[in-house]
């Protein structure tokens, strides 16, 4: 009972202190929010920075080619399989490839049958003069055959499952049409959508949708010659992924392109270097500033402590006031400050990779403690000399 | 007077001058080392993506591109050896950061003692030629920087003689015929040149380099009788990231005007930096690799706005952190400067003395700070990227200005609480 | 049996001699005023009696004990115990309301109990202002505020530092009013003033002049009548 009002009075007394000299404290609160918002944001961000920009880098394309074992090609079965196997969510983008060729002209040339909308997320570097739709032409074809956008040309080859006869020289041109023409072969007209751009060798290629191809060769089901696949991983991750693909699914042989996935985890280590400094730089920063304002507010304690002690206080009770209002202040201005510091952590996410952002949440305790903490510190250290704080000073004017 | 009671002040609230004059320190070093390193970050990390390799690729004009899609044909278009090193004569030959000329075919190779005969494609080009231009400019260039992410076994063939009969090949190859290094290979052409090489080493690119062997370029020209024949270059050069202009410029230069031409040919798109490259080199066409120059740009922009968003973020922060001290600061000293109203002082004389006090603080810890955060920047260049960071004199102006700004704005809250309060206040000791 | 006596009393800093060998005693129920000029060793006095501070010579005994040689925390808790501290600027904590400045010291003591605080209060005629803030009371009543929390923990000896000084007449009779009630009740009251007339109200007057005491004036016999004159003014 006598404990309990005892307790009550000091709750009392630290909650008054705050409450009623809140107009004066809001500074206080405001440096310890900054320093904590500072903190879980940047935190936030840089444990977001791999996942963030590791999607930025799926611009440079596909990081994981998949090929058949066999000769049967890949299904959809296979890719459904391997879907649920990498994880859906880390799947930027996934491109089936079937691959015919074809003839303009008399001329031999490469259809790749794909997924189109896939295509483009596998390939954002691709530039498309036109639109992104069957039927589309590397610019090495639309060059050499003079072609342009809404400009039509004619494929000719041979359906699916069925042989070519080879064009004899002692047949004449009249058997030569039959051949072309035989119910073995196909020829179709198509227009130009859009003429591709990459500076690589996908300018040599002619593109359409699957299931065009698949009509034209007269082969209702589906079945891929390559996978493209642009995935959200890092070289080990990547690793780690073909080897589960190659257990599980036997029949599909994946290879990470080593190119794309050394090279972005040296530079993506240097990025979270970059953004790892600058977090403590500013931290550090940010402390001292949360505490140089703190203490700036210090001479007015020293009054208080001395009236304090002239009234009877021993240094525990002083100590005690001044710990708990320090925690009490670090905890509100640490809780604004975390969701603050989230806040801003998505807008920058927001505005820079046009995506949310995984919350650390145990950011909210570590934030809190450490504001708690130097909060604690910055009104003690100060006046750790508590003991020396004469109480005689209270006597006489200042 | 005034300039004695500043002083005084100054002397006398030694400890507080000091606490506002280290926070204006922390603050302003911080700032100006963002800024420094904002605005430097996008040359890092665009060096850092050269990691990437080449972004321009310079071939024979005539070269069709059927032949290196189905393996098919060898190209007899040539471009020039020499005409390699004129590359860094360019106007962003500054910007070229490396480059290595490519001759490619196809070779029988054959192993004595072994049952093995097969027909694979053969590389030949500097791995890192070092050469003294015509301006005695001294360089070093080759493959090798261009490679990053091989992962070799043994090891890199040199540009010394000795290597000169030295190869490496690709490690699909190796492990289809059972190839290791230290292995005597024997090279033939179709024209008859016939060389015995030792495997020095053997890479694993993941792509389609794996299936081919790679020797020196004065090797494979040997072999193949095409002395100072190249059939491509591959460049890596620092660009500027894309915009409409470049998209333009890159369809068709002369669709520019004058005053477009010059912004474009002076800015280091990759449209223009190839466009210079066609200039010297004879029959050649460069083209930027999309994959490579166009993820640049994306990687760069996006690694810059977060720079730039972190920076704002952090200079508030200590923006606010200084005003804030500064308020504390003020209002702690209330009582003093009141009692200077008690004696007859106008308000706009404390509101001067004040801010004099507050400026002369904040602009010896502006200095300091200046000069730290310029330590601040090299070290996080040197810790990240290994390299100095370029110290930008805008910075001076801008943290210049957003700390005078800082101070009047953390001094307001205080002068309007000064103006507030009554001389019999101060002397009654609330 | 005197409740607090000074016995060769001496206080240097340094060079200065603040007091110079003190011969005090004080009876129980007495009511002393200790006057001076500026420098005279006021302060210094009613540190060592605040059990604030130790003489550096002699021996002082508070109640039958000497507590010259005490160090601070043993002063502190004797300080707690035995006196009751006014002060000039009455020194109430700014955020909390009459009656938790008068529990505080409860707190510090032993127990606060909130219904004896607004008794204090009453008797200092604050009832009604119990729950204002320092800052919506005036001058005298922030000083009754302070003499019932000096009063709250019933000390041996009321030790007041220029109580009045910063009270304007009426607001001073109010207080010398509370002070004649609190003599009448027995308590032992020790007043350091430069008011002359703060100073002739009480039983007895001692003027310290350089660290010396140089006057003890009895004034027993004018101690009513110098009252009631007070109280009326």
């Amino acid at each position: 009972m006598g404990n309990n009002s005892r307790k009550k009075m000091y709750l009392r007394m630290i909650t008054s202190s705050l409450i009623r000299r809140a107009s004066r404290l809001i500074i206080a609160v405001l440096a310890i929010a900054i320093g904590a918002t500072i903190l879980s944001g940047l935190v936030t961000i840089y444990y977001d920075i791999p996942e963030q920009l590791g999607r930025e880098f799926r611009s440079y394309g596909a990081n994981l080619i998949i090929l058949p074992s066999g000769d049967f090609g890949i299904t959809r079965a296979d890719i459904d399989k391997l879907k649920n196997l990498i994880g859906r969510e880390k799947i930027v983008g996934l491109a089936p490839y079937r691959y015919q060729t074809v003839k303009i002209n008399e001329q031999p040339y490469l259809l790749a049958g794909t997924d189109l909308h896939e295509a483009k997320q596998n390939s954002p570097f691709w530039y498309i003069e036109g639109d992104w739709q069957n039927v589309m032409i590397g610019r090495e074809i639309a060059e050499t055959l003079d072609l342009n956008i809404g400009d039509t040309f004619t494929v000719k080859g041979v359906k699916y499952g069925e042989q070519a006869e080879a064009s004899k020289q002692n047949l004449s041109a009249e058997e030569n049409k039959t051949r072309d023409f035989g119910s073995q072969n196909f020829s179709k007209k198509l227009q130009v959508k859009g003429i591709v751009t990459t500076g690589g060798a996908e300018e040599g290629f002619i593109f359409s949708d699957m299931a065009l191809l698949n009509e034209m060769i007269a082969d209702e089901n589906f079945k891929a010659d390559v996978l493209e696949c642009s995935i959200v991983a890092n070289a080990e991750e990547l690793n780690e992924l073909t080897n589960k693909i190659s257990e599980h699914i036997p029949n599909l042989s994946p290879k990470a392109v080593r190119r794309l996935t050394q090279s972005q985890d040296i530079v993506l280590g240097k990025l979270q270097a970059l953004v790892l400094l600058v977090t403590i730089v500013v931290l550090i920063i940010t402390m001292i500033s949360v505490y140089t304002t703190m203490t700036a507010m210090v001479a007015e304690r020293r009054k208080e402590i001395a009236l304090k002690k002239a009234l009877g206080a021993e240094n525990k009770f002083v100590i005690g006031e001044l710990l708990g209002e320090g925690i009490l202040l670090g905890f509100i201005g640490g809780a604004a400050g975390v969701f603050l510091g989230f806040e801003f952590a998505l807008r920058v996410s927001l505005n820079v990779f046009g995506r949310g952002i995984n919350f650390q949440w145990a950011l909210i305790p570590i934030t809190i403690i450490i504001f708690i903490a130097i909060t604690v510190i910055a009104s003690i250290l100060p006046v750790r000399h508590v003991m020396d704080i004469h109480p005689a000073i209270v006597l006489k004017g200042e | 007077m005034f300039l004695r009671m500043i002083l005084k002040t100054l002397a006398r609230q030694k400890s507080k001058m000091l606490m506002i004059a280290f926070t204006v320190v922390l603050g302003v070093s911080l700032s100006t080392a963002m800024i420094n390193v904002m605005l430097g970050v996008g040359d890092k990390v665009n060096r850092e993506l050269k990691v990437y390799g080449a972004n321009i690729n310079v071939k024979h004009k005539d070269a069709a591109i059927m032949g290196e899609l189905y393996g098919l044909g060898v190209n007899d278009k040539f471009l020039y050896e020499e005409d390699a090193l004129k590359l860094k004569t360019i106007f962003w030959g500054f910007n070229i950061i490396d480059f290595a000329p490519i001759l490619e075919s196809k070779i029988i190779l054959t192993a004595p003692g072994k049952n093995l005969r097969a027909e694979v494609p053969i590389n030949g080009t500097w791995i890192e030629k070092h050469a003294i231009l015509q301006t005695g400019e001294e360089l070093n260039t080759g493959l090798r920087a261009l490679r990053t992410w091989w992962d070799v076994k043994g090891e890199w063939i040199s540009e010394n003689e000795a290597d000169l009969n030295s190869v490496m090949i690709g490690n699909s190859l190796a492990s289809k015929y059972n190839i290791n290094v230290g292995d005597a290979l024997r090279l033939s052409s179709n024209n008859g040149v016939v060389k015995n090489v030792i495997v020095k080493g053997i890479y694993n690119d993941g792509g389609n380099a794996d299936e081919a062997v790679l020797t020196n370029l004065t090797t494979a020209q040997e072999l193949l009788n095409l002395s100072g024949k190249i059939s491509s270059i591959e460049v890596s050069a620092l660009t500027t990231p894309d915009n409409d202009l470049a998209r333009k410029a890159a369809q068709n230069p002369s669709s520019l005007s004058a005053e477009e031409y010059e912004t474009w040919y002076c800015t280091a798109y990759v449209s223009a930096i190839c466009h210079q490259i066609q200039e010297v080199v004879r029959d050649g066409v460069a083209r930027a690799v999309r994959q490579v120059a166009e993820s640049e740009g994306t990687i760069l922009n996006k690694t810059t706005l977060l720079m730039i968003l972190i920076t704002i973020l952090s200079s508030i922060g200590s923006a606010l952190a200084i005003s804030n001290l500064i308020t504390a600061s003020v209002i702690e000293r209330s009582q003093e400067l009141g009692l200077l109203k008690a004696l007859g002082a106008y308000n706009y004389q404390i509101i001067l003395l004040v801010l004099a006090e507050v400026m002369l603080t904040g602009l010896a810890g502006g200095i300091v700070g200046y000069f730290l955060g310029i330590a601040f920047a090299q070290i996080i260049g040197q810790t990240v990227f290994g390299s100095y960071i370029e110290i930008a004199q805008v910075v001076i102006l801008i943290v210049g200005i957003i700390l005078f700004l800082v101070t009047i704005a953390g001094s307001i809250p205080a002068i309007r609480y000064l103006m507030a309060l009554k001389p019999t206040e101060v002397l009654h000791g609330k | 049996m005197p409740i607090l006596e000074l016995k060769n009393v001496s206080k240097i800093y340094g060079s200065l001699r603040a007091l110079s060998d003190i011969n005090l005693s004080v009876n129980a129920g007495d009511w002393l005023s200790i006057m001076g000029p500026s420098g005279s060793g006021k302060t210094t006095m009613i540190n060592i009696i605040g059990c604030m501070d130790t003489p550096s010579t002699g021996s002082v005994i508070l109640d039958g004990v000497d507590i010259s040689k005490e160090n601070a925390a043993n002063l502190t808790r004797i300080r707690r115990d035995k006196i009751g501290l006014i002060f000039q600027q009455f020194h109430l904590i700014s955020y909390l309301t009459a009656v938790e400045n008068v529990m505080i010291a409860q707190y510090y003591h032993s127990m606060p109990d909130e219904a004896e605080a607004m008794e204090a209060l009453e008797k200092v005629g604050l009832r009604e202002r119990a729950h204002h803030l320092p800052a919506q009371l005036s001058g005298g009543e922030q000083q009754r505020v302070c003499i019932a929390r000096a009063l709250i923990n019933s000390p041996q000896i009321l030790l007041g530092d220029e109580p009045t000084g910063n009270l304007d007449e009426e607001n001073e009779g109010i207080v010398v009013d509370i002070f004649r009630r609190l003599h009448d009740e027995g308590v032992t009251i020790i007043i350091v003033t430069h008011d002359p007339e703060v100073g002739d109200v009480a039983q007895r007057k001692i003027i310290l002049e350089h660290g010396k005491v140089i006057q003890d004036i009895d004034q027993s016999a004018t101690f009513g009548e110098a009252l009631k004159l007070k109280s009326k003014g």
